[in-house]
């Protein structure tokens, strides 16, 4: 009988919303003090309640953990402290059960240096994988590459004394980067995409593509060769698989990220990097404008494709692409502790970036659901969680979700000196104060509005699947846009700033319909001829049906 | 030539498949949301004429949100004359609602009988049969039943009776995976599963229709009620703790098997109780927002906050007992009374919700709330309803209930349990003010009177 649970629908990622979750900081099932795949299924009641249509795993698979688990030292296998491939099985058909999807990250571009093909290839210049990495007796080849770590790495290439070669990496020089030029490698990752879609998985989210190949005098990002190696992949998964879905991480400039599209024959999804600081940026400046810049200089993608879009994952709020000033603004904006930043970025959550500010983030939320593209949500923002600054590295803005008031925030019942990370206790963002059920209890809280926002935008396919038509009002503060699919027609206002703002949208080409207010249905006066008029309170939004009379 | 046409959507006008869609009682959205319709695959499952094509037909709306529903079309030529609605023609073929056809109704039990697996150029739709062997070959008599639901039933010979599902969603039917699981366990209380057919293929898989037992001259609670309550009204409160009886062995049959994954009694997370809260807040919420001018809505207009802040004060219930598979949308209506005993019907959940939430495990004091409520309508609709008969015979059932059900899968007796039925009390009465506000506005009054009552207490 039956075991699919969804009308097959090759766009099914189009209109979803997406979740993000770090296993080990969501809930642990076994009291070992760290999260675990049986944690999340426990889990899928809260999740099915909350709306969201697939979950994004970071990566389980085993690894040292040098580097959050982005450091992979088997592609078959779970990380014990996780669980087990069954496990993970398990977790995925719970979640079709409930009409979600689950797709994971994958790491291709590198492994740790723990993998034992890597291994291999350090043991000997004639080791049979030595070749499935890329080596050089002189560290200056591929000047062009710049280094991305740099807060810790000062070179792309590392000496290995064993190999007595130096290696290539892009990242942590403990991530030796794999050689796609050899087909021995582009075989190998595709069984390893062939092992976990066999398992039921919805798809990957393709971490770090634009650094497969190398060619000298190119900054050995986005080759022609990259993109040939994700047509194979892309054909395999169509092939095969039908229904599910590729996400390419790819930090670049929109007319490269939408290279990653190629003509709807690579990735069908690709993370919309630059418009988020410029949302950031927005909000502090009360100035619509670099929003509607960025989406303009945005290229159209094919019509199967989508845009990831996020306010905040679990890395840090990149400012890769933004200009230096832009950047020292931010920093002076968002990142006032010099312990906030990271790399190019702002290693903080949600919540603290907006100082708490209820209106800010219902805004920030607001337009990151109207704008074209899917939205992916960060554990524990949809409760407002906060970080800390004090932790290393990343691991400020991955503490443990806070389920309850209880101990540990009810994320585990082991001794709080077992945890892997400690649960906030601050005393605006601690889970205390901040938690899931008590958040569940109140009506008015963030989670309840979120949950109402979500039903709202999956009831209107228009805003995974409908036109994006800008429109600019004198008023720079305000941000306003058509969506329309089919019969549906929807504007979005949003007031970036944080003093009430009168707007006058030119409406005409819609006249004779009824603009209704879709949280409370109110109907407002007919759209006529002339300039329609909204006042908007501060930080205020209004989205609206626009209703032909039938 | 004709069947291959009306697959690929283009035997019937569009404007013909919106009008008989819309015409129907079983399809579940607002006739007017309706933008679009066509056959978008099927399989020709019988192909002598008449005819017979299991169709899914997609409804479209203005959003570009759709649902598809199972239609059963008969294809006879045009000088031929066979029951039921026409809904085209073409080539000199009239295509019209097969189930009408009792020629062609006995044609999907006889499939089942030969277990038969069609498989047409994007689809396989196939038949199954579950002890059908017991049951006569004669099938001469096949009635159409014209009762108000979401989906379309034939009875054969007093026997058998053949559901045909409308709405189709992704995924096995709740009520073919409880009617198996509980004929396999020998459940006495269910008429017993007789066969099944469902589609998989390139849009969806999903359960078609069943086959089960049919219990001739059986009469269901809310009958039975109406006939006893003023002339024999003890002898029916001792058939509603019966039922209670019944419900709570039902609860234990379906909690038995902790090996099944997908009937395995669970514990529920610890912000379990809180999602039930949350859930009937914001459909409290929500329909408070969209009531209409209406003066039977009197007694509960603008009180909306008052209903929240009822459900906040007793939102604090305590262990909810474990969650299990239910029966999801249980009243007087689901049961049947057989002459001797209980016997419980139509598993598929409340039409309204997804079928992810329908097959959700849950506290089965909601099912039991649920007949709770069932006594309100009873005590609303009867003529001359002797004084506190609602309260007795929720004590009837109550102590029936709580006497046969397994004490481990309900919360203990106490403050707690009366606070949790309360809650789901609630929760169902906000899904009847709403059902009814839709579909029968008429008897709106009942769960407003429920509502009010809450906020009496």
């Amino acid at each position: 009988m039956s075991e699919h649970w969804f009308e097959r629908d090759p766009l099914w990622f189009k209109r979803a919303v997406f979740y993000e979750i770090h296993t080990r900081g969501f809930f642990d099932s076994n009291q070992d003090g760290s999260g675990d795949l049986r944690g999340i299924a426990e889990k899928l009641d809260y999740l099915q309640w909350l709306g969201i249509d697939c979950i994004w795993l970071l990566p389980m698979y085993p690894s040292p953990l040098r580097d959050g688990g982005y450091d992979i030292s088997n592609f078959f296998d779970v990380h014990p402290d996780y669980g087990t491939v069954e496990d993970f099985k398990a977790l995925v058909d719970g979640a079709h059960r409930r009409g979600i999807r689950v797709i994971a990250d994958l790491v291709v571009n590198h492994t740790s240096s723990d993998h034992p093909w890597f291994q291999e290839a350090r043991s000997s210049p004639d080791a049979p994988k030595r070749d499935w990495y890329v080596w050089s007796d002189r560290n200056d080849r591929y000047p062009d590459a710049r280094v991305i770590f740099v807060d810790s790495e000062s070179s792309n290439w590392t000496w290995d004394s064993t190999a007595n070669a130096y290696y290539w990496h892009r990242f942590f020089s403990h991530q030796p980067d794999l050689n796609f030029a050899n087909p021995e490698v582009q075989d190998a990752l595709l069984q390893v995409l062939r092992f976990w879609l066999d398992l039921g998985i919805d798809g990957f989210r393709l971490d770090a593509v634009p650094y497969l190949f190398e060619r000298e005098e190119t900054n050995c990002e986005n080759l022609p060769e990259t993109h040939e190696y994700l047509r194979r992949l892309r054909a395999e998964v169509d092939s095969r698989y039908p229904d599910r879905v590729l996400l390419a991480e790819a930090n670049q400039w929109p007319e490269d990220v939408v290279k990653y599209f190629g003509e709807g024959d690579e990735c069908h999804m690709a993370f919309q990097f630059p418009v988020m600081p410029r949302m950031f940026m927005a909000l502090r400046r009360e100035d619509a404008v670099p929003v509607y810049e960025i989406l303009q200089s945005t290229p159209p993608i094919p019509d199967n494709c989508q845009w990831g879009l996020f306010l905040r994952n679990h890395d840090e709020l990149t400012l890769e692409m933004v200009t230096d000033d832009e950047r020292d603004y931010m920093y002076a904006e968002y990142a006032k502790d010099p312990r906030m930043k990271l790399n190019l970025g702002i290693r903080r959550r949600l919540a603290p970036l907006l100082d708490n500010g209820r209106g800010e983030i219902e805004l920030m939320h607001a337009i990151l659901f109207s704008l074209p593209g899917s939205p992916v949500l960060y554990y524990g923002d949809e409760i407002g969680m906060g970080d800390n600054v004090y932790l290393g590295d990343r691991d400020g803005v991955r503490t443990p979700m806070q389920w309850t008031g209880d101990r540990n925030g009810g994320f585990s019942r082991a001794d709080f000196a077992q945890l892997y990370l400690p649960p906030s206790l601050d005393p605006v963002f601690g889970y205390p104060a901040v938690n899931i059920e008590a958040q569940l209890r109140t009506p008015t809280s963030l989670l309840r509005w979120l949950h109402r926002f979500i039903g709202l935008r999956k009831e209107h396919p228009v805003f995974g699947l409908g036109t994006y038509e800008p429109l600019r009002a004198e008023n720079p503060r305000v941000f306003a846009h058509i969506r329309r699919y089919e019969d549906d027609v929807v504007l979005c206002v949003h007031n970036l700033a944080n003093s009430a703002q009168p707007v006058e949208l030119d409406l005409s080409v819609y006249a004779g319909r009824v603009p209704e207010e879709m949280f409370g249905r109110t109907r407002f006066p007919p759209i006529g001829g002339l300039p329609y008029l909204l006042t908007l309170a501060p930080r205020g939004f209004f989205w609206f049906e626009l209703r032909e009379e039938r | 030539m004709i069947a291959e046409r009306v697959l690929a959507g283009d035997a019937i006008d569009e404007q013909s498949l919106i009008d008989f869609l819309r015409s129907r009682r079983w399809f579940g959205s607002k006739a007017e949301d309706l933008a679009h319709a066509r056959v978008l695959d099927g399989v020709v499952v019988r192909s002598q004429p008449p005819m017979l094509v299991a169709a899914v037909a997609e409804a479209r709306f203005h959003t570009g949100m759709h649902e598809l529903y199972q239609l059963l079309l008969g294809l006879h030529a045009h000088d031929d004359d066979r029951p039921g609605d026409v809904i085209g023609a073409s080539d000199g073929w009239v295509v019209y609602e097969a189930l009408a056809d009792p020629g062609l109704a006995r044609e999907l039990v006889h499939l089942m009988r030969g277990e038969s697996t069609i498989r047409g150029e994007d689809a396989v739709v196939e038949f199954r049969a579950a002890n059908l062997g017991g049951y006569g070959p004669d099938l001469s008599e096949a009635r159409p039943l014209e009762a108000e639901q979401s989906n379309s039933s034939v009875v054969f010979g007093d026997e058998l009776i053949l559901k045909a599902y409308r709405r189709l969603e992704a995924g096995i039917n709740p009520e073919l995976e409880v009617l198996r699981f509980l004929t396999e366990l020998g459940f006495p209380h269910v008429p017993a599963l007789a066969g099944w057919y469902s589609y998989s293929g390139r849009l969806i898989d999903s359960t078609l229709g069943i086959l089960q037992a049919y219990m001739p001259g059986a009469r269901d609670g809310w009958e039975l009620a109406m006939d006893e309550i003023g002339s024999s009204s003890d002898r029916f409160l001792a058939r509603l703790r019966r039922l209670g009886e019944v419900t709570g062995e039902l609860h234990g049959a379906l909690a038995s098997d902790s090996l099944d994954p997908d009937f395995a009694p669970e514990e529920p997370s610890s912000e379990s109780l809180a999602l039930v809260v949350a859930t009937v807040d914001e459909e409290i919420e929500r329909i408070f927002l969209g009531l209409p001018e209406d003066e039977r809505l009197e007694p509960i207009a603008g009180r909306g906050e008052e209903v929240r802040e009822r459900l906040r004060l007793i939102s604090h219930a305590g262990p909810l007992g474990r969650v299990i598979r239910t029966h999801g949308d249980y009243h007087l209506g689901q049961a049947l009374w057989s002459g001797e005993d209980w016997v419980v019907l139509d598993f598929e959940g409340e039409p309204a919700r997804s079928l992810a939430e329908r097959r959700r495990k849950r506290s089965p004091l909601r099912d039991v709330a649920g007949m709770l409520r069932s006594f309100a309508y009873v005590a609303s609709a009867v003529q001359d309803v002797p004084d506190g008969w609602e309260e007795r015979a929720r004590q009837e059932f109550l102590s029936g209930y709580f006497e046969y059900v397994e004490p481990s899968i309900v919360p203990p007796a106490g403050e707690g349990r009366e606070r949790l039925l309360e809650i789901f009390e609630l929760e169902k009465a906000v899904y009847e003010l709403r059902y009814e506000l839709n579909h029968r506005p008429d008897w709106v009054g009942i769960p407003v009177a429920g509502i009010a009552r809450l906020l009496e207490s």
